[in-house]
Parts: C-alpha cells; structure tokens; sequence
C-alpha cells in the first residue's frame, strides 16, 4: 500500500511516493517486511557539518549501535570527513552513509509553502531518511549537537532498555558558542527540550508543521525525560548561524528557541555576552580544546541544576 | 581515565559477591559506613552500605520492581528513574564526601558498593561516579545457575529472574570497565582471581597490598562456605528456560576467563536475551488469567481498605 503526506503520514504500512515521481526516492517503510530487531539509530540530516562531526560522530557511535548519515548537498567534504572519522575509531561496519540530492526547504516561510510530499519538503526528507533505519528505535540528531561523558553512557543504557516500551525520550540541549579554541559560552538562561528519540512504525513518522516537520507519536507513548548536561549544540561565533532560516525575524512565542539563539549570537557578536542573564563564558586549560573541556570535564561536575531558571523552552 | 574508582559490584544475589566485595575491602578498600548489620545468614558481614541498599529498596519500590524480578520489561522501569536528574544529584552528594582521606588509609579511599539490587541502577551511579571524577568499575560473581537458585521456592521464576538480572547487567556493562569471577575460583584459590580484577580495574589496594591485609582477605573467605551442590535434576524447571539457564551460565562463565570478554561472547549473550524475552513474552501472555486474578484480588483488597462494602451488600447496592 502507498499512502500520502497530504495531511498525516500516520498508517502508511508500505511507503510513500512523491509529487516529482522520482521512483529511486520513493519511500518504503522498514517495518512493512516484519518487526525491527533491538537496538537504537542515530540518523543524521546534514549539510556542511564537516567542522562539526569530529567532535559529534565519536561519542555517538560509542553509544548507540549504528549511526546513518544523510547528506544534503554539502560542499565542504561532510561525507568524506564523516567516513575518515568513522574509520579512524574502527566504527565502519556500524556506519552507513547516504545522499539525497534535492534542495530541501528552509524552516519557516519556505517550509510553510511547500507539500510535504515534495521532494524538497522537510517532512519528506524526514520520512526517507528514517526510513533507512534498521533497528527498532531511532533517534533524530543533529550534526552540530555534541554528547557529553554521562550523555552517551545514558544513551547506551536507553539503547537496550528501550525495547518494547514505545516510550520517547526528549533530551535538553545546551547551546553552546565557541569563541575560539579555549574560550566558548554555554547558554544556561533557558531549557531547551525537545523529543529525540523514538520507536520505528507506523505512529511515528514525520508530519509537516507550520515552520519545519514533526515527529507523531500516539498519546499512549510514555515520555521519558533525560537529565540536564548530556549534550552540547555547538556553534560558532565566525559563522553565520541562521543561513538555513528563511528570515530572521522570530516570532518570540512561535519560535521561542530561535529568538533566544538570534538574541545570544547578537550579543557575542558585539562583544557583550557578559550582559546577557545565563549566558556562561568557560574557558579551557591550555592544550585542551574548549569542547573537549566542557563535554569531557566541565559538564560533569558543574552544579546541578545546570539552568537555573524555570521556563522552559520546548520545541 | 580518572584514577579515581568505585567498584560497583552487580549481579545476582547468592553469588559469593559477599566474599568478594568483603575480600576487597579486607585489601583496604572503603565500603561507605555504616555498613548493614551482619544477619544469620550472613556472619561475616555482607559489605553492603546501608544508604545504598535503603536508596535502592525506595526506588525499587517506586519502579515496582523486585529485588529478584524475571520481567525483561522491569529494565525501562527502573532505567526511567535512572534517567531521572534529581536522583543523580541526590547519588552524587552523597559520594563526593565518601573520597575524602580515612585516617589509617595513604592516599585517596577506593569505594566498593555492594548490592543485590545495584544491577537495576547502574546507571544512576555511574554518573555519579562521573560527576565526582571517578571511574566506575563492574564486579561480578558468578555462580552457576542452581547453586543460586537452590531447591527453595519457585525455582522456576528464580531461574527466570536469574536469566533476566544476569543477561541484562551484562548488557549494561558491556564496553565499561569490567570483570567476572567465577565463585569456584575465588573459593579454590582467591589470590588468583583477586589479583586479576585488581590489574584489569586498576585498583591501588591490590596492586599494593600489604602482607597484613592479605592475611585478613584468608581469614574472611572461607572455602568451607557455601559448598551446596545442586543440579538441574533437582529443579523442576521447564526445559527451555533450563536451556536458556544453562547456556546463559556457560556464556558468561567464559567472560571470567583472561581475555574472554570477547565480540563472538557478546553474540551468543545478544542472541539468548533475546530468546529469553521471547520466552516470557509467550509464558506472560499464557499466564494472563493469573494476572487478572491477582489485580483483580489486589483492587478488591484496596476497596476493603477504603471501607467499600464488599460481597453479597455490593451487589445488593447497600
């Protein structure tokens, strides 16, 4: 059976075609040929993440059983890093990588006009790289989100004991800007939640929303909720981080996170970051890169809770 | 790595890991006091810290789990409340101060934590021991199936729980630091067997034992301790769980070997979770009348409790 991203995606039992008709990217869905065997599967969506992935793809494959890597269209060697990266820790045979080549568009306004299912749109996008998961949880990441020590010993806990339970787990990141190699800024004004990890089926695919996909998931799901301090969002203040934003101008209540980030890069960018309320300047010892600072020591024993504030800022 | 170390010592009860973690703290290592009072059973002590095994016994009852439970599905309940961040400040308050210097002891103390029940909330301490600077270590005894389980009541959901605690604290500490001992070896010789774990984890109080506390490690194992010989034809154990048992025992038996802690071992131990699960999967769903029966006695119990009237007046609305 072929279904439809027209309204919900939610049911489709075989796969899903697309508007363009290019049969290599249709869908097919994994658990259409039987129940998944155990285990957790990082995919990643990423475009120009080469800078990143040699502090993300080592943690991650030390906690999860395999990692799929889907490029779109990067120009600056993402795939070749990825595949020296996973080499050099023997993690190939745990490794898959993979391409889709169409322009897929930006969160927000481009979103918002575009089918979800067309081959550019995010839902869509979603969809097909989930799809090449073989294992009955995955989790969606991104390639500039770091784990920390105690994140990947969570994250291979969970990969075992997940099994069967359908619950999600929604795990709080810590936007992090790095500065230079020893000096970087944690922002800890607020808490950034967001469900990451999930079962494979039928009630867990991708439906559009109004500014980028979603995740469904039925109301029977248990929420689990991971701890503060397991991982890190990297960016850099030498880079434009909000290229792939289709305008700049958030709406503090419909995007809340994307305002906070917008408010925290103006003011680093302005040499001003002491004035903005959770915004933490952590400096590494000599020889020791900031990121391998705060993900391998300095989150560990920070104090807990870790963002003192309570609102809570959830996508 | 941090050169600081807390063993946590998992596994199944009954499984000599009193001799051990008490071999080891009679080596100088520090088991956080105060210590649980030795019982009948247990006369030499069994080097359990009384603040864990009540952390524990709280917990286990929040999860519903028991301490000896054959439910693959009790793993997610108890994960649950390892992923829980307020737990793992509460664990981490409590074992920063553990490390400060013991008056006869030169040096940082090592901790051994010891408790049956340690196996559900590795996780707990292991961020905990991350959070302090610490290397957590995995301890476990093992015993062979009957010997355990012994000829007491319901040896087959004991043999069940046995499966279940010792396949899946496997998997938890798979790719950690970690060593197995078999029971047989350390009451046949445990100089052998200590020594070993002591190199593989890294722990000073071995590496660097005195004469005198060797000599109390000899006073405190016994080998006259715990000589039962049970077998499998004295426990009406369905055969497919025997089998399951059995090759569980044979599997993590090899783990204990020097360099046996091998991929191909991991496989086999993969492939019988798995067939275990199955297995209750199918005796769960068998036994499901039974379930309802006692649930539905456990609501009635409550009601009664609560002053509801029961039998013949609730039917008769009074």
């Amino acid at each position: 059976m072929t279904g439809s991203v027209s309204g919900s995606v939610s049911g489709s039992m075989g796969g899903l075609r697309n508007r363009e008709g290019e049969a290599a990217y249709d869908i097919t869905w994994p658990w259409s040929d039987g129940p998944l065997p155990p285990g957790l599967t990082c995919v990643f969506r990423v475009k120009n993440e080469a800078r990143n992935l040699p502090w993300v793809l080592p943690p991650m494959l030390e906690a999860v059983q395999h990692v799929v890597l889907v490029d779109n269209g990067s120009d600056d060697g993402t795939p070749e890093v990825a595949r020296e990266v996973v080499e050099r820790i023997g993690a190939s045979d745990r490794f898959t990588s993979t391409s889709y080549p169409f322009t897929v568009s930006r969160a927000g306004d481009e979103h918002l006009h575009t089918p979800p299912d067309s081959v550019h749109s995010l839902t869509y996008f979603y969809n097909w790289s989930f799809a090449q998961v073989r294992t009955a949880y995955s989790m969606k990441w991104d390639g500039d989100m770091v784990l920390t020590r105690e994140g990947v010993e969570l994250l291979r806990d969970l990969s075992w004991q997940l099994h069967d339970s359908g619950a999600v787990v929604a795990i709080p990141r810590h936007p992090m800007t790095v500065e230079s190699d020893s000096v970087a800024w944690l922002d800890l004004g607020f808490r950034f939640l967001e469900p990451w990890i999930y079962p494979m089926g039928p009630e867990f695919t991708f439906v559009k929303a109004f500014e980028w996909e979603v995740r469904e998931f039925p109301d029977t799901s248990e929420r689990v909720v991971a701890p503060e301090g397991m991982c890190v969002e990297l960016k850099w203040l030498d880079q434009d981080e909000f290229a792939h934003w289709s305008t700049t101008s958030f709406d503090a209540v419909r995007t809340p996170r994307k305002a906070r980030e917008l408010e925290v890069y103006r003011a680093l960018s302005e040499g001003r970051g002491e004035s903005v309320d959770g915004l933490l300047r952590v400096e590494a010892p000599e020889g020791v890169h900031v990121i391998d600072h705060v993900t391998r020591t300095w989150m560990a024993s920070a104090p807990r809770p870790l963002v003192k504030r309570p609102d809570s800022v959830e996508a | 790595v941090s050169s600081r170390r807390v063993v946590l010592v998992v596994g199944s009860g009954r499984s000599g890991s009193s001799a051990l973690a008490g071999g080891l703290q009679a080596l100088g290592m520090h088991v956080p006091p105060p210590e649980v009072p030795p019982d009948e059973a247990g006369l030499r002590g069994s080097a359990e810290s009384q603040w864990v095994v009540d952390l524990h016994t709280e917990l286990l009852e929040r999860a519903n789990v028991g301490i000896t439970d054959a439910r693959p599905a009790a793993w997610f309940e108890t994960g649950k409340l390892a992923a829980n961040g307020l737990l793992r400040t509460r664990i981490t308050e409590w074992m920063r101060p553990q490390f400060a210097p013991l008056p006869d002891l030169e040096g940082e103390p090592e901790l051994v934590l010891k408790d049956p029940r340690m196996g559900w909330f590795l996780g707990l301490w292991r961020a905990a021991a991350m959070r302090c600077d610490a290397t957590p270590a995995h301890l476990t005894t093992l015993r062979h199936v009957t010997q355990v389980v012994g000829t007491r009541d319901r040896p087959t959901a004991r043999t069940a729980a046995w499966v279940n605690m010792m396949l899946h604290t496997e998997r938890a500490t798979r790719g950690s630091l970690r060593a197995y001992v078999r029971y047989d070896d350390l009451l046949a010789d445990w100089t052998i067997p200590l020594f070993r774990v002591g190199t593989d984890l890294g722990l000073r109080a071995v590496t660097e034992a005195s004469a005198n506390s060797m000599r109390k490690v000899h006073q405190f194992v016994d080998p006259d301790l715990h000589r039962a010989r049970h077998t499998w034809s004295d426990l009406p154990v369905p055969p497919r769980l025997r089998e399951i048992a059995e090759e569980s025992w044979q599997a993590l038996s090899g783990l204990a070997d020097p360099d046996g802690d091998t991929a191909e071992v991991h496989l086999t131990l993969d492939q019988l979770r798995e067939a275990y699960v199955e297995l209750y999967d199918e005796a769960e769903g068998i036994a499901s009348s039974t379930a309802d029966a006692a649930r539905r006695e456990g609501a009635a119990a409550t009601a009664a409790e609560s002053g509801e009237p029961k039998g013949l007046k609730r039917l008769l609305g009074r």
